[in-house]
């Protein structure tokens, strides 16, 4: 147990002092403060504080408004009035709604050069809304203005999920957007860890100070560590970003974390590490060098980021027989589930036989690269053949790869 | 000079080892005691390092058996191990001496033990200050001391290196040479694969010469320099020494002509060839004693004294 600790610890340290590791970890935060950052600046300032006109030929408007709506709206008695003012550069632009309105004739809006502000746009819809549903109770007022929210429930756990909220969308999306770089992030150490050990020809001399399950399970300790520090700093400023934000500006006021999908992450964090770390040390003792490892883990990848290409899919049918396949199969399973966290409630059967088919998977994954790892460590500079492979995985091979030199 | 005091260290027992259609180990016995330092030649290719790795359960044997330390190899005994490979290497970005004491904490050492005895490794070996630098900045030469470091700085019972003077000036190779000395004094095993006869000759107490995979000699160094005597002559003189019949080889040697024989030959019928000869002018000629050089050619082309 010292020396997987010691195999540990070097790889860790190794790891975070890596300049990409740093780049990496640190960059993911600064963006998205940035993000952030920008979604406030958004939602706060529309870069224009003009007022924006009305003449209203019906009748209809009555000239109170909200105290909220900024930038104000101002009427005007006739559009020549209100073009004056636009002219003097007094308004941003100005509606005309004619006399004809009620009837199906159009509004109209005229401004210079660049159109009103969006939320100006939307202050004047709000207050024409208003007028037309004068007559209403204010009750019934406020759910036509607002349209139908739904809050979706499961009957076979009860979680919930709100229509309209948002951040309940981003929030699982970035999560499993974050876990899966992390994954990835790792699994490059990973390739990188075995690859170098052959490479560096140090695999003899620490075959004979540890068995190579010592050597593989230390480094993947170490790795899966690396993994959770890159995890714990984004998950972090994650949540700092949301509740600064969350002061700023309405837009991500009342953010919770959502700790039900946190505890999903945990529980499909540890076998997605493992299944990547097997296939990664596999891979590492199959190949020659850490080149030709890479161009085989970028495929690999793309099995554990399929569901980013199928975006559009998962999210406009989240129950549809695709996004269920995905959530069941092992590499896809976690990244499906956040992506269909926020719009559906995925039902508790399919979470746990992706969970089940991955820890399988992990498991399998192991044992078959301590088999490989154990007669590909020697092989320097070559890679193994698929009967090597073979004899190995059926326990014919005791370490029997002589594929650098037939005997010296 | 022959130390067979005790238990063996390392008992190799009708060993086979096969990759494929290829048998590189073909039933190679030999046992190595406490206190000797043990010679594994044999040309490339012959199955040497592959003894090793079966001797060190990197690989395991078709047949046969190995017992190190008494029995089969464990977890615990690899503390008790330096083993210097072939195909050596460090971590090229890594510093030297934080590199030195990631390994010698695998071998079971505290970090403050392993930089306490690192010290003193490194300023026997010239590297103290080298320490902070990247191993890919040291010379080849540093390296390999560097390597010999980490081979024996958690004081093995049992060493094994593999070529230890390749890349070494004279100098350097001297101070290896006495560190493996002071390694049997210390009643350690040291089992050494060299090419270097001169360096078998002047440290081994007995050795295991193998060929395509068989053990084709076996035993103390001097036993075996006699029975091979007789089967060398030594020329002091001028002209052509090639094409006498029985002989093997002909090289020169600080000014003189060596010719080892082949098993059978009397060094008498080559002097009366020489003598009879028109290009050769002969000031000296000796039986000499045979070198472990002439012995490596003789045995690898198939001669022995028996033939």
């Amino acid at each position: 147990m010292i020396k997987q600790w010691q195999v540990a610890k070097h790889e860790y340290v190794k790891a975070v002092r890596r300049r990409s590791f740093i780049l990496t970890t640190l960059g993911f935060p600064l963006l998205f403060a940035a993000i952030i950052g920008f979604s406030v600046l958004l939602a706060t300032n529309s870069g224009d504080d003009r007022p924006l006109g009305y003449v209203d030929e019906t009748g209809l408007l009555v000239a109170s408004q909200s105290a909220a709506d900024s930038p104000p709206l101002q009427p005007f008695d006739n559009e020549t009035a209100a073009r004056a003012a636009l002219d003097a550069g007094n308004v941003q632009g100005y509606y005309v709604l004619p006399a004809g309105y009620l009837t199906g004739q159009q509004p109209r809006l005229v401004y210079l050069t660049e159109p009103p502000a969006d939320d100006a746009k939307q202050a004047f819809s709000r207050l024409v809304r208003a007028a037309l549903l004068a007559d209403v109770s204010p009750e019934v007022s406020n759910r036509l203005q607002n349209g139908l929210s739904v809050t979706m429930q499961s009957a076979d756990d009860g979680r919930e999920l709100g229509s309209d909220d948002f951040l309940s969308f981003l929030v699982p999306l970035f999560a499993g957007m974050f876990y899966v770089f992390a994954v990835l992030t790792s699994a490059g150490y990973m390739l990188q860890a075995v690859t170098t050990e052959k490479e560096n020809r140090t695999v003899e001399v620490m075959a004979t100070s540890l068995s190579p399950l010592q050597l593989i399970t230390g480094k993947a300790a170490g790795l899966f560590g690396v993994a959770m520090t890159q995890l714990t700093i984004w998950g972090t400023a994650a949540v700092v970003a949301l509740a600064i934000a969350g002061v700023a500006t309405d837009l991500f006021r009342g953010f919770q974390i959502p700790w039900s999908l946190m505890a999903v992450v945990v529980i499909y964090f540890v076998p997605s590490f493992a299944l990547v770390a097997g296939i990664m040390i596999a891979l590492g003792g199959v190949v020659a060098d850490s080149q030709q490892g890479q161009q085989i883990a970028g495929i690999v990848n793309l099995f554990f980021v399929m569901p980013f290409f199928l975006f559009a899919a998962i999210l406009a049918r989240p129950d549809s027989p695709l996004a269920v396949a995905m959530t069941l199969f092992p590499t896809t399973a976690f990244l499906t589930v956040a992506m269909r966290w926020g719009v559906t409630i995925v039902p508790a059967w399919q979470m746990a036989v992706g969970l089940v088919g991955l820890v399988i998977c992990a498991v399998i994954a192991v044992w078959v690269a301590a088999r490989v790892f154990r007669i590909g460590m020697l092989s320097y500079g070559q890679r193994l053949d698929w009967r090597t492979v073979r004899a190995a995985l059926s326990g014919r091979n005791n370490a029997g790869s002589k594929t650098s030199e037939v005997a010296s | 000079m022959t130390a067979q005091i005790g238990s063996p260290t390392v008992q190799i027992t009708g060993v086979r080892k096969s990759f494929g259609a290829v048998r590189a180990v073909d039933d190679v016995s030999f046992d190595v005691y406490p206190g000797e330092i043990f010679g594994m030649l044999g040309p490339n290719g012959a199955g040497k390092t592959t003894t090793i790795r079966l001797m060190l359960d990197i690989f395991r044997p078709d047949a046969g058996k190995v017992a190190v330390f008494g029995g089969a190899m464990d977890e615990e005994k690899k503390d008790r191990i330096g083993y210097m490979p072939e195909e050596r290497g460090m971590y090229r970005d890594q510093k030297l001496e934080s590199t030195l004491i990631y390994f010698a904490r695998l071998k079971g050492l505290s970090e403050a033990e392993a930089r306490s005895r690192l010290t003193g490794w490194l300023q026997r070996l010239d590297l103290y200050d080298h320490r902070q630098k990247r191993i890919q900045d040291l010379s080849k030469g540093m390296q390999q001391k560097a390597q010999i470091i980490a081979t024996l700085v958690h004081e093995p019972d049992l060493i094994v290196i593999d070529e230890p003077f390749s890349g070494l000036d004279p100098v350097n190779t001297r101070l290896v040479k006495d560190i493996i000395e002071e390694q049997r004094q210390a009643g350690r095993t040291v089992i050494m694969s060299t090419h270097q006869m001169y360096q078998v000759e002047a440290l081994c107490n007995r050795i295991v010469l193998i060929n395509k995979g068989k053990s084709v000699l076996y035993g103390a160094v001097d036993e075996i320099k006699r029975r091979f005597a007789g089967n060398a002559v030594v020329i002091q003189g001028e002209g052509n020494f090639n094409g006498v019949d029985g002989v093997l080889d002909v090289y020169q040697r600080n000014g003189t002509w060596h010719l080892p024989l082949a098993a059978g030959v009397a060094p008498q019928e080559v002097l009366r060839t020489l003598a009879a000869r028109q290009d050769v002018q002969i000031e000296r000629f000796e039986v000499a004693e045979a070198s472990l050089d002439d012995i490596f050619v003789m045995v690898v082309q198939g001669e022995t004294p028996d033939d």
